[in-house]
């Protein structure tokens, strides 16, 4: 597994205080958190006593749970206190691999390459900025951007330009939205968009509207792809 | 007024949505349990004499008998509660309150014989279950999207209704069946709603955190 740079995850608004939600990134599981203080983590999603996944576990201020027999990991990754055996000093080595975080341009972005590496590189992205959606697709995340232009928002072709191999910006009637593309697994994907402004969310809605529109025509398209190439 | 008697399996989704909104109202039902697993109770002549189908929930108050959980949570919200905030009077929120308990039947029941296929060894193409749940999943957490940017936390409107509890449990309890809430971001912050109203109770499955 080839992991560069950062990648986004989700929509900063879409992991409460004290939640967990899973993910993945090239088929690879992820589980990313926010503690009691709002520090959002990303971990490997496996717990190292049964490979549960941590995303089904709970938070319990700045502990995250395994669903299974509830063994705590501490905001380090380490193990810190396992029920069965109330009384063990945990060893270090029960711990789970955690990556860099950052939040910007309203997305939660992590980086896979180096854990626990120093500062992340600056992110070019337009801030302040207004999260807004995400859509989950069956269409491969390297086909998105060229396929965006064919769903118009108020009869008009969205414009889209290119600011990374997985940042777009999508220029349609009245908002300017910046997509940041995961590549989640074979076949799907995962487009987290934010305004590059304040909306107000009653303005929001008829984005929302475009966007579903959006995932229909993206998976019409994907499936149209395969067929061909199929038939090729 | 004397309460009502609920014919109840712990284990069944549509049981526990009737369960839920007792609970939320405050009332204190008799509780019948019906051993469906292994026992096949459901489908023994005195419960089929009430539900030819074998389906539970079963209500019953005095000499009225109502199967189908929807007309169930209905029944019970223009009963027991007077502010009639649970199914409004107004007939634009009614409406919408009819449009989603109709959903829940006619659609969402793929997400109930994917569980049941899942879980209880019901046949069924959990395949092709699974992905029409997804799909409503899917159309579920797109009208909470734009429900969010109208400023409105529910299904119908600003507040709960029966649509919301008609609505909740098959979501809540997708990982049964193999759907992840990790695509749904409208629906887990609904679902985390639910579990704060009044009276909020648990089923194996759905647990009071999230």
């Amino acid at each position: 597994m080839n992991f560069e740079g950062w990648y986004p995850l989700l929509l900063v608004a879409d992991v409460g205080p004290k939640k967990a939600v899973g993910t993945r990134v090239q088929g690879k599981e992820f589980v990313l958190w926010r503690d009691s203080h709002g520090s959002t983590h990303v971990w490997e999603d496996r717990c190292p006593h049964r490979g549960m996944k941590m995303s089904l576990g709970f938070v319990r201020g700045d502990h995250i749970a395994c669903l299974y027999h509830g063994w705590e990991y501490d905001r380090g990754g380490q193990c810190q206190y396992i029920p069965a055996h109330p009384d063990l000093d945990v060893p270090q080595t029960i711990k789970i691999p955690r990556y860099p975080v950052i939040e910007a341009g309203s997305i939660v972005w992590a980086c896979f390459q180096e854990p626990d590496s120093e500062l992340p590189p600056f992110l070019e992205l337009p801030s302040p900025s207004c999260g807004f959606k995400s859509i989950f697709a069956d269409c491969p995340a390297s086909r998105v951007a060229e396929l965006i232009e064919k769903t118009p928002f108020n009869g008009v072709a969205p414009k889209v330009t290119a600011k990374s191999d997985r940042v777009l910006e999508i220029v349609l009637e009245g908002g300017t939205l910046t997509a940041a593309v995961q590549d989640v697994c074979e076949g799907h994907m995962a487009m987290h968009m934010s305004f590059d402004r304040f909306k107000a969310s009653a303005d929001q809605i008829p984005y929302s509207i475009w966007a579903d529109q959006l995932r229909r025509d993206l998976e019409t398209a994907a499936r149209d792809i395969k067929t061909s190439e199929f038939a090729a | 007024m004397t309460t009502p008697t609920l014919y109840n399996y712990d284990l069944d989704e549509n049981c526990y949505k009737v369960r839920l909104l007792l609970s939320h109202l405050g009332i204190e039902a008799e509780t019948i349990a019906v051993d469906v697993m292994p026992g096949k109770e459901h489908l023994s002549p005195p419960i089929l004499a009430m539900s030819p189908k074998g389906a539970l929930p079963i209500l019953k108050h005095g000499n009225l008998v109502l199967t189908e959980v929807e007309a169930i949570l209905v029944w019970l919200a223009r009963t027991y509660d007077p502010d009639k905030k649970l199914l409004p009077e107004d007939p634009d929120t009614l409406g919408r309150v009819m449009m989603w308990l109709s959903f829940s039947a006619r659609t969402l029941d793929v997400a109930v014989a994917a569980r049941a296929t899942a879980l209880m060894d019901m046949p069924g193409d959990i395949e092709a279950l699974r992905r029409k749940s997804y799909d409503a999943f899917r159309i579920m957490d797109d009208h909470l999207t734009i429900q969010q940017f109208r400023g409105e936390a529910f299904l119908a409107g600003g507040t709960l209704t029966v649509a919301d509890i008609a609505l909740f449990p098959s979501f809540a309890l997708s990982r049964d069946f193999n759907i992840d809430h990790d695509e749904f971001p409208a629906l887990r912050r609904w679902a985390n709603t639910l579990r704060l109203i009044d009276g909020f109770i648990t089923m194996p499955g759905i647990p009071d955190y999230h």
